[in-house]
């Protein structure tokens, strides 16, 4: 994930996504999407910038989720002021965590971040006097005004996904075409030798992981508002595991790789499921497919598309 | 807390903590020889408990599972490891991980389609399923059948690791296996037969746990965590560590359920949490 201009082609290519998709799918299911890729956008970036493998992204996304129904249902919050203390304490959860677990390199990492992800479903399990335990927590306003523009419809929903997705997709572009970017690029090829650079690599990555989680949190706030509630769900294991295959399937090459992996599974479950229940297994077949042959994941295939074509274009 | 209830809580978190060792051996044993972790290990805890729950439904009988749960766990190991895994050997380890993971919900998907989506209960065997008087408390028989048989396999597996030859080139293999490979060892095969063996082993906590909790098809993932949460506490590559860590992770869960209840799952990650605060590389680490 190498980004050497902001704003690029991209760019572009993801503001018209937004643009169209909900003339083509109908608009909850985009706004789902969009909730989905803000999530996913933030396992992309960890692994696609400074190669950071989380199992755990779940973790902040019901964080996030919960903290924002409880501030909305129990203290009358906001909703804006909700979602920005929500990605607040995504972000706080993953500085927290990230000190015990950053100096853990490769499979360590990763264990402990499904580990870590495990406890906070068990959280939400034990502190059920806070968190309404199986049951979720209920009771955030269905319509509510920011700025004085009303959302309640489905449209104006969309449209706030779309901020929500927007504001950390082109942090991520900035980020990644800025020397912090660099640093983490450096970190992913060779930590040592960055190590050995001088750069305080464990410093960076806790940089990384802290805004991954605050990405994470966000989509988790928005989530828990378009539902109306926090289901336990969101912070369950599956819920990493989901923003991981997302994530995997749109190619971590490219932060708009999350909204691809978002929409195509978005879609392809909304199809499947209807003729086989199972869906899930196919899904699994096609991660192990697009592991081994293709890594870069669906994003890479529009690139190659691209120099395909700008390729025949010279020659032609 | 009576002198019963204690009694009662420390046995069963011996029991369970003996199942989180057979549980998690596998994994550390695979880590230490290749630097392989398998997401994929919990399903082989999961297959092993379906198989008991298969036979105890078809046969009505649990020490046939005892004995087919480890063989087919093996054998679905070894296909496993010689038609995908073994090509992966080469990529990064971000790859490994997602292939296991995927084959990991693949296995749930089979299970659940092959049986439902529903929790089981599988039969305590009637030769256990009665109590023993340990001076003058009681304790059910099969949880304390539970403590000696996996006390048995460890040991055997500690004969197997550091008395055998077998067990000098996983010991040597974990050391520097490019080096037992120069020195003419045909590590494929010692690769295959410790997949195999880790394998039957977690096939074999499967199957002893069916009896005690049930079987479902997302148990799995619980699993996996738990066998984590075990090699993180015990140190990843170890026996010792993988024995050590699944006993105290057993214990502290066991304790914790009566103190708090909701709580216990909760406490075993954060039990965690401190050793890797307090020792980074766990108990017995060497990574």
């Amino acid at each position: 994930m190498q980004v050497t201009h902001f704003p690029n082609r991209v760019t572009l290519i993801v503001l018209a996504a937004l643009v169209l998709m909900p003339l083509v799918m109908h608009t909850t299911l985009a706004t789902q999407v969009l909730i989905f890729a803000t999530g996913t956008l933030s396992v992309t970036f960890l692994l696609g910038a400074s190669g950071l493998l989380s199992f755990g992204q779940g973790l902040y996304f019901g964080a996030g989720a919960y903290a924002c129904a409880i501030l909305l249902s129990r203290y009358q919050f906001h909703p804006v002021t909700g979602m920005l203390l929500a990605t607040a304490a995504g972000a706080l959860l993953a500085l927290v965590l990230g000190i015990l677990i950053v100096r853990r390199r490769g499979v360590y990492f990763v264990m402990l971040t499904l580990a870590f992800a495990q406890m906070g479903y068990f959280a939400m399990l034990a502190f059920k006097d806070i968190t309404g335990g199986e049951n979720g927590l209920s009771g955030l306003p269905r319509s509510f005004s920011i700025l004085g523009l009303p959302i309640a419809t489905p449209v104006s929903f969309y449209l706030l996904a779309v901020c929500g997705f927007l504001v950390p997709f082109l942090l991520v572009q900035r980020i990644l075409a800025s020397p912090l970017g660099s640093v983490l690029i450096a970190i992913r090829e060779n930590e040592g030798r960055s190590e050995a650079l001088g750069y305080p690599t464990a410093r960076y990555k806790l940089v990384a992981l802290t805004f991954a989680g605050a990405v994470a949190g966000l989509a988790g706030a928005l989530h828990a508002i378009s539902l109306g509630f926090a289901p336990p769900s969101d912070i369950e294991l599956e819920m990493s595991q989901r923003l991981l295959i997302m994530s995997i399937i749109g190619g971590v090459g490219s932060p708009a790789g999350a909204l691809a992996g978002a929409a195509f599974y978005a879609i392809v479950s909304e199809i499947l499921s209807e003729i086989w229940a199972r869906w899930l297994g196919l899904i699994a077949v096609l991660l192990i497919g697009i592991v081994l042959y293709l890594p870069g994941g669906l994003c890479s295939l529009g690139q190659r598309l691209a120099s395909g074509f700008a390729r025949r274009s010279e020659h032609g | 807390m009576s002198t019963q209830l204690l009694l009662f809580q420390v046995l069963n978190g011996l029991g369970n903590g003996m199942i989180y060792f057979l549980l998690s051996v596998g994994l550390t044993l695979i880590f230490g020889l290749m630097r392989f972790v398998n997401f994929a290990h919990g399903a082989f805890y999961l297959a092993g408990a379906y198989v008991a729950y298969a036979i105890a439904v078809a046969f009505g009988s649990f020490w046939w599972a005892l004995l087919a749960g480890p063989i087919a766990v093996a054998l679905i190991a070894l296909v496993i490891e010689r038609q995908l895994l073994r090509h992966t050997y080469a990529m990064p380890h971000e790859a490994q991980i997602l292939i296991t993971f995927a084959v990991a919900l693949l296995f749930q998907e089979i299970i659940i389609l092959v049986f439902d989506p529903l929790a089981k209960s599988v039969p305590v065997p009637a030769a256990l399923s009665g109590i023993v008087f340990l001076g003058p408390y009681v304790y059910p028989a099969y949880r304390l059948a539970v403590v000696g048989a996996a006390a048995l396999v460890a040991l055997a597996l500690w004969i197997v690791v550091e008395r055998t030859k077998f067990g000098a080139i996983l010991r040597a293999g974990s050391e520097n296996a490019e080096m037992v490979g120069l020195l003419g060892i045909n590590l494929d095969r010692v690769f295959m037969a410790a997949f195999a063996l880790g394998g039957a082993l977690a096939g074999l906590a499967g199957v002893l746990a069916a009896p005690l909790r049930g079987v479902e098809p997302f148990m799995s993932t619980e699993a996996l965590g738990i066998a984590f949460v075990v090699v993180v506490v015990g140190g990843l590559g170890t026996l010792a560590g993988a024995l050590v860590g699944g006993i105290v992770i057993g214990l502290v869960q066991s304790i914790m359920s009566t103190l708090w209840p909701e709580g216990a799952q909760l406490m075993i990650y954060a039990a965690m949490a401190l050793v890797l605060l307090v020792r980074p590389t766990g108990l017995f680490g060497r990574f």
